[in-house]
């Protein structure tokens, strides 16, 4: 009853937040949409040694969002920093199709991980400005996402550099945290 | 060919002769390009060998070129005989690190191809961590370039930084992967207590626990994460320091420098001013302690000249050549904003004749011509009067 009453009181007024991981291979462009989330933001960011961490603010929810991977070894780590996590945004080159088998393979890693499996999935299919460009049709077969079946996901074209499609992925987010 | 008749036998034999003109006109093209190519390419070498006459020159260019795209700064250095072609070499010249920028160097380290990574085990490899605590041998390595922040790229340097420190340490961790994993959450932890994006601190039983396992399925000892915790709790992680991100460096070892009278563009009064020459720029400060300059003088396309003038002794100009009105230059004005400058010349005195022949001399030595840049003088002004 408490809690209910906290959540609605949260949801009325108070800001709500959203903590995500983003994963992804190399040059897929993370830390480009990192930053293109913060653009026209006047915030002072004291420098800090370390991992790119951003927090977001878009439409009342704050996203606090980690550019957290590496080799499989390191996993036992950032499992507990699943613990919280409710969405993962799995970032993929859609104009590297060499690697997207890579990429699936990546994701589905990721997806395996015990304590991620409530977490929602945003996927943005990056560069689609490129001349290559798969499309989002395709890259969900190529990346088989059919096959999440307990799983709300989301896949969205995206272009980092313009920031085109980003609003979109995170409209969804948003609506997904409403309902829960 | 035998199915075909006389005539059009011919129409065939004709159509080849003309397709094989075609190809050699083609190649005739392509040869002639070549050879423009070359030529503008000799002329770019020779401009800059005239201003860069000397290997100290180069090397600063170079390092330069390092700090705005680290790749091209390696290529000028390779291309001008400065820097060897090889891992070492280059790993030796990102550790010394001179006139360089840190994030820069970081950048280089962090690039996922085959020969950074090997450029990075290099310089893993010129630092010394023997009898060094985990924490500290981190706090050194982390000082000699900045960090990048991509996930992919701390692992690699964290996996290299480890296995460096266990080649040193051999009886502290029981495998490299320990060490490198606990290197790796080091940083997580940096990032966790000290980024001020990330809201929940963690506490050092969450640290613990996130530690869990990962000697080698085991745990390492609570009294060396609690020490691990509280060193960086208390003490962050240092943006390195560098001398290759501000504009002092541009200024060290100028062409010439000195103080100089300088009369105002819109007011004729008169200022004295501390000028610095170098990179084919001419920069003018209040103060000679000052970091920033007052003015900016790129030398493209003006001249200069001896002038009398009847105030002041030992006097000469900067003017545009080519037609412009306006000397292209910028300037800080009273409120601290960067403005177009104003001048159509600049006079300027000197203390002495020789002091001032010896301006003349060097202004006119770092001025560079773009002839372009006349023409498109000329077809404004041309446009401007056809109106």
């Amino acid at each position: 009853m408490g809690n209910a009453f906290s959540n609605w009181f949260k949801n009325t007024f108070g800001k709500r937040e959203m903590r995500m991981l983003m994963v992804g291979l190399d040059a897929a462009g993370k830390t480009t949409i990192l930053y293109r989330l913060k653009l026209g933001e006047t915030i002072i960011t004291i420098p800090t040694i370390g991992f790119n961490v951003e927090t977001v603010e878009y439409k009342n929810i704050k996203f606090t969002v980690w550019d957290v991977n590496g080799q499989d070894k390191i996993r036992p780590l950032w499992r507990h920093y699943c613990l919280d996590t409710e969405g993962l945004i799995f970032v993929v080159d859609s104009n590297d199709i060499e690697r997207i088998d890579e990429a699936k393979e990546e994701l589905r890693r990721i997806i395996e991980v015990d304590e991620l499996k409530d977490a929602v999935l945003l996927v943005f299919a990056n560069k689609q400005d490129l001349p290559n460009a798969i499309s989002t049709e395709e890259m969900t077969v190529r990346l088989n996402l059919d096959s999440f079946k307990n799983r709300s996901w989301k896949i969205q074209g995206t272009n980092a550099t313009t920031g085109a499609g980003l609003h979109e992925g995170f409209d969804w987010l948003g609506n997904q945290i409403d309902k829960r | 060919m035998s199915d075909l008749c006389c005539e059009q036998q011919k129409l065939l034999i004709n159509l080849r002769k003309k397709k094989q003109n075609l190809l050699y006109e083609i190649q005739q093209i392509k040869d002639e390009l070549c050879e423009v190519a070359a030529e503008m390419e000799s002329l770019d070498f020779s401009q800059e060998d005239l201003r860069y006459s000397n290997k100290e020159k180069q090397l600063q260019l170079g390092r330069k070129k390092f700090n705005m795209t680290p790749k091209k700064g390696i290529e000028y250095l390779v291309i001008n005989n400065l820097l060897k072609m090889n891992a070492k070499d280059i790993a030796l010249f990102l550790y010394k690190g001179e006139g360089l920028n840190k994030t820069a160097i970081g950048d280089y380290l962090g690039e996922k191809h085959e020969f950074n990574e090997q450029v990075l085990k290099s310089f893993v490899e010129l630092h010394d961590f023997t009898n060094l605590i985990l924490v500290q041998a981190l706090r050194q390595f982390l000082w000699s370039f900045r960090l990048p922040g991509e996930a992919q790229k701390i692992d690699r340097m964290m996996e290299c930084f480890a296995q460096r420190y266990c080649q040193l340490n051999p009886d502290i961790f029981t495998n490299t992967d320990t060490c490198y994993v606990l290197s790796f959450s080091i940083i997580m932890l940096n990032t966790s207590l000290h980024n001020p994006s990330v809201k929940e601190k963690p506490s050092v039983d969450q640290f613990i626990s996130m530690n869990r396992g990962i000697n080698n399925g085991g745990d390492l000892s609570r009294g060396l994460l609690e020490s691990l915790y509280e060193s960086i709790r208390t003490e962050p992680f240092k943006i390195p320091q560098d001398d290759g991100n501000d504009l002092m460096h541009t200024f060290f070892n100028p062409d010439k420098e000195g103080w100089l009278w300088k009369q105002g563009g819109r007011y004729k009064s008169w200022k004295r001013r501390w000028f610095i020459l170098n990179d084919n720029c001419l920069y003018y400060f209040e103060y000679t302690t000052d970091k920033e300059p007052r003015g900016i003088i790129p030398l493209e396309n003006i001249s200069v000249r001896e002038i009398q003038d009847r105030n002041k002794p030992h006097c000469f100009e900067l003017y545009a050549s080519g037609g412009a009105d306006f000397i292209k230059a910028c300037k800080t004005d009273s409120e601290g904003k960067v403005v177009e400058g104003k001048h159509t010349v600049y006079r300027m005195s000197a203390s002495t004749e020789e002091d001032k022949l010896e301006w003349i001399q060097r202004l006119k030595q770092s001025i560079s011509h773009n002839p372009f840049y006349d023409i498109l003088i000329q077809r404004k002004n041309k446009a401007s009067t056809n109106r």
